[in-house]
Formats: structure tokens, C-alpha cells, sequence
């Protein structure tokens, strides 16, 4: 009896040769990156690496000086901001960017600006999405009253109101506390199983390892290495990076 | 200090005050959703009362019942404009300094158009309503000896507020109570996390520009019943009472706008009466500067705003 080859699991972010230029300096240079279903692909790099840009440059909010963005096969390159949302593209920032004067509940209404369902679906799924990240019980007060670690689950609750099928998340872990962070993870797992992908920019190397199926490192723009986590732990490049000669 | 005066002053305050909260928040609207300064917003209040005076004179409409007409008319006029005028500033190095020069242009050019189709010559919106005058409350013995004081409004002044009412609780609605709103209210925090759970920004921004416009139409023709007459050359004072009010109520906070707008026209009326008329003038920019100088982020504003 024959056993069928396992089938690899589609490409739903392809990066080539990506270049973003600010004046003389190279912030990212000639990047290639591929995010397969299902995964979560960690980006890590020393500051200033281009990580952020880099993530800037995939979902539009910068324009690309050269090379191609595609998402589920469809040249995103110069597409607007939304119009990559549309694609299935959510993310997150360094630096959370809730709607502060804005209940939590609201906060969650804003993506479904164009939705036909009824109000009260749309509350039902908002607190259903809170309740993930349990902010639940805070849906009445404003964004401006959480933590920062919380503002960074209200903005991951956020992205599942509009269900994007690739989540790139921007330094989720930065100044948050252990239990807080434990609970992003969690979020991130959870989504993963239900078939999400993602794409994890990172300091904090412990989260990161522990959820990366593959890691890429990012250097001056460019990057350096990539692969599983145990490859890039012990790539000579990557330790130099880090901590020098 | 005579109490009929003082009464009257109120009323005219809370009349006109109205009429500048509507100013301010669809300046506030603007400058929070599009970052742009719209230094023509002035030429579009008084664009909408010779629209209330073209449906006048011309097909005998009166100036209530064109009020839904000249909204509809201004906010496609608004929506269109959006994007002939605004898209382009993007490409800017300075899109706010571009945008204060290009509404200034507009400003100009509004102003050349209306002066050409009008003339410079003020003209009157002879409307009429039945009463003329409505007697707000007899005060006995206001001026001595048995000599009673009567508050008297003119119907229109009253029927301005009752619509200016109805449309500050409409729009307050909008912006706090339906998706469009909210996403409108989302976009003067924070324009690129709108963008990025998939709201097309541009939409949304000539949305609001189309929204500012048709409030300053309404606005206009509401004005048209406050004070019956039209000056092409007016729409300056108009901006600058509208820039007021958003400082004072703080810069990208719409209901700030609104109750700053009724203080204005209430501290400018009282002046009015309290004052000589030259120095009650100063009385609006004093406060002006007051809330620059120990509270920059206006009376209803929070510094984290800025």
C-alpha cells in the first residue's frame, strides 16, 4: 500500500527581494520571507534591525522601493493599508494604537465598519472576542483606563473582529506582565491551531523560540539567517549579531 | 443692571452659540479626520445662506424647508471636492502647511465667485414667520415705577435653535452611536490603526469632508434665519469664530466644540451687554488667549490629545 506524500501547507505571505530606502540609509535590503499556513514565523533582530519597517513595508503602511509583497498569491506590493486588510492581513504595533476615548466595545466596532450582520451579532462577537482576552468585564470602560499589556490584547481582540487569515504582531511581549504575556501566548496558540498564520517580531527571545516553527534574523536590513529554532541559536552569525566578537 | 437686557443677552447667547458649536464641530470633524486646517469652512457657511437665498428669491422655498435640500446639495458638493482637492496633499512634504495654504486659496477663490455671481452689496432673506416675535416672559416692575420688562425673541432666532438643537443631537448620535461615526470618531485617534483593520481611509475622509460641508450649508441657512441678511465678504469672521471654538474646546474633540461654541456666543453676547461695544469685542479673544496660554489643549480637551 502506497502512503500520498504529506502535503505542504500553501505559502500565504511570500516576500522578494523587498528594499525600503529612507534618503542614503537601507533600512531594508533584499529581503525574502515566506510565511506557510498555519505557522508562526518569528522575526527577531538587534534595534534598528529594519524588523518594524520591514512589517511596515508588508502591510502598506510603507511603500516598498523594490521588490514584491504577496498575500495568498496576490501581488500586495503596492496596495493601500486596507486593501491588505482585505487581503487578510491584521497586525499590531510596538506601541498599541487603541481608539482611546473609546469604550472597549467600540474599539472592536471599528473594523466592521462595512459588516451587513445586526448590531447585536456584532456586540455578541465583540464580547465574545473580549471575553478571549478576558477584558470582558472592562468592555464598558475606556481604552485610555487599561495597561499597556492589556491595550496590546484589546488591539489582538481587534484583529479577530475582522478574522484575518495572517496576523503580524509587533513586539506583542515588550513591557508586558508575566501573566498578561502568558496569555497573549495562549491567544497566539489558540489562533494558530484554528489555522492562523503569523508573523512575530520580538525581543523577548524566550517567547519567541518557544512559538516560532521558523525563525528569520534581520541585521542592518538584510537577513542573516533563518530557519528552526535550533539552527538559528547556534548560527555563528546570529550569536555574533547578538553579542559581538 | 437691567434685567430684560441681561435675559436677552442669554437668549442671543445660547442662540448664537448654537450656531458656532455647529461651526466648530464640523471644523473639528475636519481637522481630526483629514489633519487638514480648512480656512474656507467660513466661505461654505455663507455659500449656504445664498443657497438658502437663491431657494428664496428664485423659487419662493422657505429657508426651513430648504434646509434638508442644501444639506444633501453641500454634502455631495463636499464629498466630490474631497477629491479634486485633498489626495493630492498626501504627496506633500508638509501635508498640514499645504492644506492651510490650498483652503486659503480655496478661501479666496470662493469668495471671487460668490462676489461675481452676487455682487459685493449685502443682500436681506426676507422670510417671515407667523409671529414675528414670540414674548419669552414679562418681568413686572423691571423699570420702576409700575413699568414692567418684556423678553421678546424673534420667532426665527427660536426656530434656529429648536433645528440646531435637533441637528447637534443628530449629529452626536452619528458620531457616538453608528458604525460611520465611530469609525469617524477612530480616525481622529489614530488613522493608521483604522486603516489597517481594513477601513478605507479615503472613503472615510471624504465622508467627513462631505460631512463638514453640509453641516456649514445647514449652518449657513440657519444663520440666514438668526440674522436675515448675506455679505459675501463674511465668511472670514466665520472661520475665525470656528477656529476659536475648537481651541477653546480642544483641537479633535467634536463635543468639545459644541459646548465650547454655546460658551463663545454666550461670553460674546453677555459682553454685548455688559460692555461698550468696543471693548466687548475682546472679550472672545481674551478667553482665546487665556485657554492658549494655561490650557493649551482647550477647556474639554485632555493634553494627551495633543
Amino acid at each position: 500500500m502506497s502512503v500520498a506524500p504529506a502535503k505542504a501547507a500553501p505559502t500565504v505571505l511570500g516576500v522578494r527581494g523587498l528594499v525600503k530606502r529612507f534618503g542614503g540609509l537601507v533600512a531594508v535590503d533584499r529581503v525574502d520571507l515566506d510565511v506557510t499556513q498555519g505557522t508562526v514565523v518569528g522575526l527577531i533582530g538587534i534595534n534598528g534591525a529594519g524588523k518594524t519597517t520591514l512589517m511596515n513595508c508588508i502591510n502598506g503602511i510603507y511603500r516598498a522601493d523594490a521588490g514584491s509583497v504577496h498575500v495568498h498569491g496576490t501581488d500586495a506590493t503596492h496596495m493601500t493599508p486596507h486593501g491588505i486588510a482585505h487581503l487578510g492581513v491584521g497586525r499590531t504595533f510596538q506601541v498599541p494604537r487603541s481608539f482611546n476615548r473609546m469604550t472597549l466595545i467600540d474599539n472592536l466596532m471599528v473594523p466592521v465598519l462595512d459588516s451587513s450582520r445586526s448590531d447585536d451579532e456584532l456586540f455578541e462577537q465583540a464580547a465574545a472576542c473580549l471575553a478571549q482576552v478576558d477584558l470582558y468585564e472592562l468592555r464598558h470602560n475606556h481604552a485610555e483606563e487599561l495597561s499597556g499589556g492589556q491595550q496590546k490584547l484589546l488591539e489582538l481582540a481587534r484583529l479577530m473582529m475582522f478574522d484575518p487569515s495572517i496576523i503580524l504582531l509587533d513586539e506583542p511581549f515588550a513591557g508586558v506582565n508575566p501573566s498578561l504575556c502568558r496569555l497573549m501566548i495562549a491567544q497566539v496558540e489558540r489562533l494558530r491551531e484554528a489555522g492562523k498564520s503569523f508573523l512575530l517580531v520580538s525581543h523577548d527571545l524566550t517567547s519567541i523560540y518557544r512559538l516560532s516553527d521558523r525563525i528569520y534574523v534581520l541585521n542592518q536590513g538584510e537577513v542573516i539567517a533563518q530557519g528552526g529554532v535550533d539552527d538559528v541559536k547556534s548560527d555563528p552569525r546570529v550569536i555574533e549579531a547578538y553579542l559581538g566578537n | 443692571m437691567n434685567t430684560v437686557l441681561l435675559i436677552n443677552g442669554l437668549v442671543g447667547g445660547i442662540v448664537f452659540g448654537a450656531i458656532y458649536a455647529l461651526i466648530g464641530c464640523s471644523l473639528n470633524v475636519l481637522c481630526g479626520v483629514l489633519r487638514i486646517i480648512n480656512f474656507a469652512h467660513g466661505e461654505f457657511v455663507i455659500a449656504g445662506t445664498f443657497f438658502a437665498y437663491v431657494l428664496l428669491t428664485a423659487l419662493g422655498i422657505h429657508p426651513l424647508l430648504g434646509l434638508p435640500v442644501c444639506a444633501v446639495t453641500f454634502f455631495i458638493a463636499g464629498y466630490a471636492l474631497y477629491f479634486v482637492l485633498i489626495p493630492r496633499l498626501a504627496r506633500s512634504d508638509e501635508p498640514e502647511t499645504s492644506s492651510f495654504l490650498l483652503m486659503f486659496g480655496v478661501s479666496l477663490m470662493l469668495v471671487a465667485v460668490m462676489l461675481w455671481i452676487f455682487e459685493a452689496d449685502i443682500r436681506p432673506v426676507n422670510f417671515s414667520f407667523d409671529p414675528i416675535n414670540v414674548t419669552l416672559m414679562t418681568i413686572p416692575d423691571a423699570y420702576g415705577e409700575g413699568r414692567h420688562g418684556r423678553v421678546v425673541v424673534p420667532t426665527a432666532r427660536i426656530v434656529a435653535l429648536a433645528v440646531n438643537a435637533v441637528i447637534i443631537i443628530g449629529l452626536t448620535w452619528f458620531l457616538y452611536r453608528t458604525l460611520p461615526g465611530k469609525a469617524m470618531r477612530a480616525a481622529i485617534m489614530n488613522r493608521d490603526a483604522v486603516q489597517v483593520v481594513g477601513i478605507n481611509v479615503q472613503r472615510l475622509s471624504a465622508a467627513a469632508f462631505g460631512l463638514a460641508a453640509a453641516l456649514a450649508g445647514v449652518t449657513g441657512t440657519l444663520l440666514a434665519l438668526v440674522v436675515p441678511s448675506v455679505d459675501p465678504n463674511g465668511g472670514a469672521d466665520i472661520t475665525l469664530i470656528g477656529f476659536i471654538v475648537i481651541v477653546l474646546g480642544g483641537l479633535g474633540h467634536p463635543v468639545g466644540a459644541l459646548a465650547a461654541g454655546i460658551l463663545f456666543g454666550l461670553v460674546e453676547q453677555l459682553a454685548t451687554v455688559l460692555m461698550p461695544q468696543a471693548a466687548a469685542q475682546m472679550v472672545g479673544f481674551m478667553i482665546l488667549v487665556a485657554v492658549i496660554f494655561f490650557r493649551p489643549q482647550g477647556l474639554f480637551g485632555r493634553a494627551a490629545l495633543r
